[in-house]
C-alpha cells in the first residue's frame, strides 16, 4: 500500500537528466526553450539536475557519435531505476542525417532501451514537453527491477548495418 | 512550543524550501512548481532502487541531517547560541567527510570548497552571536529573545549576517560549493534515492535555522523579527535571482574583507558604546 501510495509520486516530481551526444546543440537549445519562462517546465516539478544518480528521466539528443557511446552507457547504468530514456531529435532516434557516417553510431537505441521517440530537427518545445509527459505516463507503470543497457547483454538485432526499429517498436 | 517547532522543522523548513522556490519562479515570470514540491520530491525519492556508496557516506549524510536537526532544536528550546552554532559546524564538517568518503572528484572539489566557504563563514557567525552576548549579556537563546532588539544597537552586525546569507544556505552568489552548473552539487553528488533524502532535508532545515538568527535581532519585539526573517529571505531570494556565482577564491576574499570586518567593527562598537 504504501508502495502504491510512493508511486504516485513519481510522476510529480521527475528530474531530467540531460545528456548530449555529439549534438548539434539545435535540441539543447530547444531544451532550454522549454526551460524558460513561456513553457517553463518546472511547474510540472521537473529539474533539470544534471547528476545521473538523482535523475528519473534520461533525456538524450544527438546521435552518439564513438566518443559518446561508452559515457552515454555509463550514465545510464548511474540511474537509479525506474527511469526512462526520451530520444530528443531526428539524429537521436534514428541518425538523422548523420545515419551512415564513419563516426555516427545511427541512434541511441544501439546501446540503451528508449521509452519515447522524439522526432523533428530540432523538435519544437511543444513537442519536447509531450514526449516527456509521456515519459512520465511509461515512468509511472515501471517497476524497480535492474534494466542494463542493450550491447553489454549482446540483444542487438542488426539488419545492414542499423538496427531493426520494427520490431523494436513492437516490443515497446 | 518548543517540541512542536522542533518536531515540525522539516515540514516548516519544506514549505519554506517550496514558497522559495514559487517565488524565485515568479521572479523570473515562470509559474513555477507547486508549493509542496519539496514534499513531492521527498516521496519520489524514496521510491527509488537504493544504490549505496558505501555505509559511511550514506550514514554521514544521515548523521549530518541529525546534527542539523540538534542545531535547530538547541534554537527553539532558548539554549546557548554558541552549541547552536557548534552543532551548524558540526553538521556542515560531516557533510564534508562524507564528499571526501566517496571516490569522486566533484565530491571532493566540492567538499574543498565547502571547507574553505566554512572558514570564511563560521568566523561571521560566531562573532555575531558575541555581538549579541555583549547587547544582551547571555550567550542564551532566552535571555537573547528577552532582551530588547538589537537590530539598531548592532546594525553592522546584521549588514554582516546579511552578506554572509548566501553563503550559508549555499545560494548564488557565494554557492561555489555546490555548483549546479559546473561541479553538479558538489559534496552531495553521489548520494541517490533514500539516501538523498536525509542531505535535501538538511537544507530546509539550514535554512530554518539561519532565518531564526536573523529573527533573534528582533529581540524581545516579535513584530520586528519576523519582518527581519521576511526580510532577508526575499534579499537572499533576490540576490540568488539577480547574481552570477563568484569564484570560490573571491567568495573568501568577499566574506573576510566585507562581512568580517562589519562584524568585528560590529563589536568593537559594541565595546565602546
Amino acid at each position: 500500500m504504501i508502495a502504491e501510495f510512493l508511486r504516485r509520486f513519481r510522476k510529480k516530481s521527475p528530474w531530467v537528466l540531460h545528456y548530449n551526444a555529439g549534438s548539434c546543440n539545435g535540441c539543447d537549445i530547444e531544451i532550454l526553450a522549454c526551460l524558460a519562462p513561456k513553457y517553463d517546465l518546472e511547474r510540472l516539478g521537473i529539474r533539470n539536475t544534471g547528476n545521473p544518480k538523482q535523475s528519473d528521466i534520461f533525456l538524450v539528443t544527438g546521435p552518439v557519435t564513438q566518443r559518446s557511446r561508452e559515457r552515454l552507457v555509463e550514465l545510464y547504468t548511474q540511474i537509479p531505476e525506474p527511469k526512462v530514456v526520451v530520444a530528443c531529435g531526428s539524429c537521436t532516434c534514428t541518425g538523422g542525417v548523420f545515419r551512415g557516417m564513419y563516426g555516427s553510431e545511427d541512434g541511441i537505441d544501439r546501446y540503451i532501451p528508449v521509452d519515447v521517440y522524439i522526432g523533428g530537427c530540432a523538435p519544437h518545445p511543444e513537442q519536447i514537453i509531450d514526449g516527456l509527459v509521456q515519459a512520465l505516463e511509461i515512468l509511472e507503470k515501471k517497476s524497480k527491477n535492474v534494466e542494463q543497457p542493450k550491447k553489454l547483454m549482446g540483444e542487438i538485432s542488426e539488419r545492414d548495418g542499423g538496427i531493426d526499429k520494427t520490431n523494436m517498436a513492437g516490443k515497446l | 512550543m518548543s517540541w512542536i517547532l522542533t518536531l515540525m522543522a522539516p515540514i516548516l523548513g519544506g514549505l519554506l524550501y517550496g514558497i522559495e522556490r514559487k517565488l524565485k519562479a515568479r521572479m523570473q515570470s515562470r509559474q513555477g512548481p507547486p508549493l509542496l514540491q519539496p514534499f513531492y520530491d521527498l516521496f519520489k525519492l524514496s521510491d527509488k532502487r537504493p544504490m549505496m556508496i558505501h555505509s559511511f557516506h550514506a550514514a554521514m549524510g544521515i548523521v549530518h541531517f541529525a546534527a542539523a536537526w540538534v542545531a535547530l532544536a538547541v534554537l527553539f528550546f532558548g539554549g546557548d547560541l554558541l552549541v547552536a552554532i557548534f552543532f551548524h559546524l558540526l553538521s556542515a564538517a560531516l557533510l564534508i567527510v562524507a564528499g571526501y568518503s566517496a571516490r569522486s572528484a566533484y565530491s571532493r572539489i566540492g567538499s574543498t570548497r565547502e571547507l574553505i566557504a566554512i572558514a570564511a563563514l563560521e568566523p561571521v557567525l560566531i562573532l555575531s552571536a558575541i555581538g549579541f552576548y555583549l547587547h544582551s549579556g547571555s550567550f542564551e537563546v532566552s535571555a537573547i529573545l528577552n532582551a530588547p532588539p538589537s537590530l539598531l544597537p548592532s546594525i553592522l552586525g546584521f549588514a554582516a549576517l546579511l552578506i554572509a546569507l548566501p553563503g550559508l544556505l549555499k545560494k548564488s552568489p557565494f554557492d561555489a560549493a555546490e555548483g549546479h552548473q559546473e561541479i553538479v552539487g558538489g559534496a552531495e553528488i553521489e548520494f541517490s534515492g533514500r539516501f538523498y533524502e536525509a542531505v535535501y532535508t538538511a537544507k530546509w532545515l539550514d535554512m530554518i535555522f539561519v532565518f531564526t538568527l536573523v529573527f533573534l535581532f528582533g529581540g524581545n519585539n516579535l513584530l520586528l523579527g519576523i519582518t527581519l526573517a521576511v526580510s532577508a529571505f526575499l534579499t537572499v531570494v533576490f540576490a540568488d535571482n539577480a547574481t552570477a556565482r563568484v569564484r570560490y577564491t573571491d567568495m573568501v576574499r568577499i566574506l573576510y574583507s566585507v562581512a568580517f570586518v562589519l562584524a568585528a567593527a560590529n563589536l568593537i562598537v559594541g565595546v565602546v558604546l
